[in-house]
């Protein structure tokens, strides 16, 4: 199925979405829905010592309130990267401690959100602050080397080949560089949200999620009870980018409030509260040494980092595993560290470390290309990998120098003058054009897909995957178009949802080569299964020719070179996914950005007019919500690069501009035109249909793209993030 | 407690909105002095509740209704049209638009008492169950102005105001009149270029 490109589709669910039809999570509102509220510590670290919910307990309508002396019994649902399930290991309204401001102390929950909303205002609270850090500049005894901390090796040991202090040494060019990354949050439209509902002792939990499973297993080991007893229904999410990839720790509140008053509950997490409720990407730090012979051979790089944790958890980082593989580098040592702070614990958001890693790289490869007077795509080329630098095996597939070429010729790259300030546009403005790459692993979670065909020629499709915007409805159908010749109109899609097949998070750009080659198994096994029958003109036809009413199929699938076993924590709800190292090669989706920026010279206001991005993800399956999803992807880079952060103040905890006026998104006004374009070459080594991600690639490179840019533009290497107008003056 | 941080307003140290958002909200919300003088035709019921007659989508309904409450948690929880979405709940994203006489609010900032005797369209309104879609609604079809499709309904309900106020004129004329309503996907170029090609259909129309 992988000969040849796939035509131009709808996305399967765009009807429904332009109607206004689309259930998501807090769209159930029925009678006798009791609508719950959070109150939030005001302190950024401390106990409390008194609460007093008497005022919120006598609003009318106000039907329970839940603080730590009477949520009782709850468990805490482990960390994701530790073996558990949440976001963090701690569950709030547990105990009294406070890890971080903004972390819930109670939950009211009222007929009405009006009265809730109330209810939550009036809890009074008084708290025993005690002393606290929320920023990367903390004392030594709170910075953790990760290679030498409890982390899982070697998925989390420092990366080291060749000999990058010798190499270094050796160079003819060394660029050394420090920049910084400030904290950001994902802020998916859709706010965290639940609705819970008990039936006949079995719990139904609706919320938008990436990963329906770890709630199901989350809340089981929660609760105490099996997870057999709990369904949790996400078959849309109104965004996540990583946010939404575990469970939260709103949601057990809500089930355990529906448990007791015996009706369902709806909890909407207010904006304010998301910022703190929810994971964030941590703020970082990252130190570049980069080595280069005369010719511009890049020869040795040194990548050290510091990235923000919690008190509680230790977040692993794996900055390095871009910067190691980006080029063909000989010489390479990373060092990753862990800074505690008091904070919800971070965690992913769309490429968590290849976007500030590439930041810092590319950065650093565009000073070399002017400390060499070399054209910096030419410079890329000339360093492009021929095989994986940390494990020397080949890649799958490795198309940059084709995304570079092609990109070049479509954004005119050769009309470009080197010298810095050295183009003008008729109005005056400074022009840069600006150019960078990035990389990020194509990886892979095993899968159960489930087929049924009925005689009326419908068929359904059960795996495990959550639709979020990317397109995955619209790619799974667009296989059973291909191998089944069946209508868009007469499939139907079953993610997101347990009961059915297992869950897999959907994360970490694998959605899309897990699910495909499953649908893909799924229909050999199918039409196998029809060969048994009497031939006729279509699948439906012999399926009444043989008087089945259906027929169905199921398939499982690993990733190349996983054991057995994986299934096992598939089924468990527990990340199981593989890559970018697999026994025979090493596999990555490749971008490449063009980027052309205009500085207003007298207000130094930067704006980004045009862009140019090539992408390498294997073979494109759904064309039309492909080119989407790497436009998207392009608006987060603009967004990170010269708009998002989220603003910290020492003194106070928390994140001080936690709503979206002041948590500044790009809007329509900031983006400019977007050309979009893919190498479309199917990669079979890594599965039959050839395919890889995108979601995350689209992102890597357009910061440094958009730093570079403004380089050219007006002579300023600016290495840390947003760059912002008085960063120019 | 003194302060939580679900009270950003008087946040120390706080970053200022962009006078983009201000312009957008400014445009957004011309239902001001009518809504003003709606409660007090509002009827108290009696039980602290005000009795209010709205249109919605062409129906008419009357509604017993808490003082305090939106538009938008009115529309969504008690009369069951979701379309129109609650993505901040302080008017900063857009995903609550909805129209009230013809115009674009954001209904997470409208009390529901203020439509009283006012007509308002959301997204189920633009085209019925198994109508024919809008020109905007298909425009965004066919252009994939959208992803996860949260903000879809606030972003067509935008658009279609947008072209019947005169400015679906240029590019940047429509950027910067849609630049309320946010897309956390990043499907803004899909959405200009659907803006563009229903914005004649409409006006034909």
């Amino acid at each position: 199925m992988s000969d040849t490109s796939f035509p131009d589709a709808p996305r399967a669910d765009a009807q429904d979405k332009v109607r206004g039809a689309l259930r998501y999570a807090a769209d159930d509102a029925r009678p006798g829905m009791a609508h719950a509220a959070l109150a939030v510590a005001a302190v950024a670290r401390g106990t409390v010592w008194r609460i007093d919910a008497a005022a919120a307990r006598a609003v009318p309508g106000v039907r329970l309130v839940l603080t730590h002396e009477d949520l009782g019994g709850v468990k805490p649902p482990g960390f994701i990267m530790g073996g558990g399930y949440g976001f963090q290991s701690i569950q709030p309204l547990t105990s009294p401690q406070v890890a971080y401001r903004g972390q819930p102390i109670a939950l009211v929950v009222a007929d009405s959100p009006e009265a809730a909303a109330e209810g939550a205002r009036l809890v009074r609270a008084d708290l025993a602050a005690e002393p606290h850090q929320v920023t990367l500049d903390t004392p030594e005894a709170d910075i953790v080397a990760q290679a030498d901390s409890p982390l899982p090796k070697p998925m989390f040991a420092d990366v080291t080949v060749g000999d990058a202090a010798a190499a270094l040494a050796d160079a003819a060019i060394r660029i050394e560089a420090e920049f910084r990354h400030p904290a950001q949050h994902q802020s998916p439209i859709e706010m965290l949200s639940t609705v819970a509902e008990w039936r006949d002792g079995h719990l139904t939990v609706q919320e938008g999620t990436q990963n329906a499973e770890a709630i199901r297993h989350g809340l089981a080991r929660q609760l105490e009870i099996e997870p057999a007893r709990i369904t949790v229904l996400s078959p849309s999410a109104g965004g996540g980018f990583g946010q939404k990839n575990s469970l939260q720790a709103h949601t057990v509140l809500a089930a355990e409030a529906a448990r007791r008053l015996e009706r369902p509950v709806k909890l909407v997490v207010s904006r304010a509260q998301v910022f703190h409720g929810g994971s964030f990407r941590p703020a970082s730090r990252h130190r570049i040494r980069l080595g280069a012979d005369a010719e511009g051979r890049m020869t040795a790089l040194v990548h050290e980092t510091d990235s923000q944790t919690s008190r509680h958890d230790l977040f692993p980082t794996q900055y390095t595993e871009l910067s190691s593989r980006l080029y063909g580098i000989g010489n390479f040592r990373g060092r990753e560290r862990l800074v505690r702070n008091d904070v919800q614990t971070p965690g992913y958001m769309r490429a968590p470390y290849e976007h500030p890693a590439a930041f810092a790289v590319e950065s650093c490869v565009d000073e070399l290309a002017y400390r060499l007077g070399r054209d910096p795509v030419a410079l890329r080329l000339a360093n492009d990998a021929a095989a994986d630098p940390v494990t020397g095996r080949p890649y799958s597939s490795r198309h940059l120098a084709e995304c570079l070429r092609r990109g070049a010729a479509r954004f005119g790259w050769e009309r470009r003058s080197m010298a810095p300030g050295s183009m003008r546009a008729a109005d005056g403005a400074l022009v840069g054009w600006g150019v960078a790459i990035g990389a990020y692993k194509a990886a892979t979670a095993p899968a159960v897909a489930r087929l049924r065909l009925l005689d009326d020629g419908t068929v359904t499709l059960g795996v495990g995957g959550h639709e979020m915007g990317q397109g995955m409805r619209t790619a799974i159908a667009a296989v059973l178009q291909r191998r089944l010749g069946v209508d868009p109109g007469r499939i139907t899609v079953e993610i997101g949802s347990t009961g059915a097949t297992p869950q897999h998070l959907t994360a970490g750009s694998w959605g899309t080569a897990t699910v495909v080659p499953a649908t893909d198994e799924a229909c050999d096994a199918l039409l196998r299964a029809l060969d048994a029958l009497p031939a006729s003109r279509t699948p439906a036809e012999r399926l009444r020719a043989a008087g089945r009413a259906f027929l169905e199929v199921e398939v499982s699938r690993r990733a190349p070179g996983q054991p057995e076993a994986v299934i096992g924590r598939l089924a468990t709800g527990l990340p199981a996914a593989a890559g970018p190292a697999y026994p025979e090669f090493v596999s990555f989706s490749h971008v490449a950005h063009f980027v052309e920026v205009r500085v207003e010279p007298t207000t130094c206001r930067i704006r980004v007019p045009r862009i140019v991005s090539v992408a390498d993800c294997g073979r494109v399956v759904s064309p039309r919500t492909a080119a989407s999803q790497l436009r998207g992807g392009v608006v987060w880079g603009i967004g990170a690069a010269l708009r998002e952060v989220s603003e910290v103040d020492p003194r106070h905890g928390g994140f001080l501009n936690a709503d979206l006026a002041e948590y500044v998104l790009p809007v329509h006004a900031d983006i400019g035109t977007i050309e979009v374009e893919f190498v479309d070459e199917p990669d079979p080594r890594l599965n039959r249909p050839g395919v890889k991600g995108l979601g995350e690639v689209a992102m890597v490179g357009v910061a440094p793209a958009i730093a570079n840019a403004v380089h050219h533009a007006t002579g300023k290497r600016l290495r840390s993030l947003p760059i912002r107008v008085e960063d120019l003056l | 407690m003194d302060r939580t941080p679900d009270e950003p307003s008087d946040t120390p140290g706080a970053v200022s909105r962009r006078p983009l958002m201000i312009g957008a909200a400014l445009a957004a919300a011309p239902l001001a002095p009518p809504g003003i003088a709606a409660p007090a035709r509002a009827q108290d019921a009696g039980d602290g509740r005000l009795r209010v007659n709205l249109t919605v989508n062409g129906e008419a309904r009357q509604l017993s209704l808490d003082p305090r409450a939106s538009l938008l948690d009115t529309l969504r929880e008690g009369l069951a049209l979701t379309g129109a979405k609650k993505g901040c709940d302080h008017g900063q994203c857009g995903a609550c638009t909805v129209h009230l006489d013809g115009r674009r609010v954001a209904s997470c900032l409208t009390l529901a008492v203020q439509a009283d005797g006012r007509a308002v369209t959301t997204i189920e309104g633009v085209a019925r169950e198994d109508d024919e879609l809008h020109p905007m609604q298909q425009a965004f079809i066919d252009h994939d102005a959208l992803q996860c499709g949260y903000c879809t309904p606030g972003q067509i309900m935008a658009a279609i105001a947008l072209v019947r106020e005169g400015r679906a004129g240029s590019a940047e004329e429509i950027r910067e009149y849609m630049s309320g309503n946010l897309c956390r996907c990043g499907a803004y170029a899909g959405i200009l270029a659907a803006i563009q090609d229903a914005a004649p259909k409409m006006r034909g129309a």
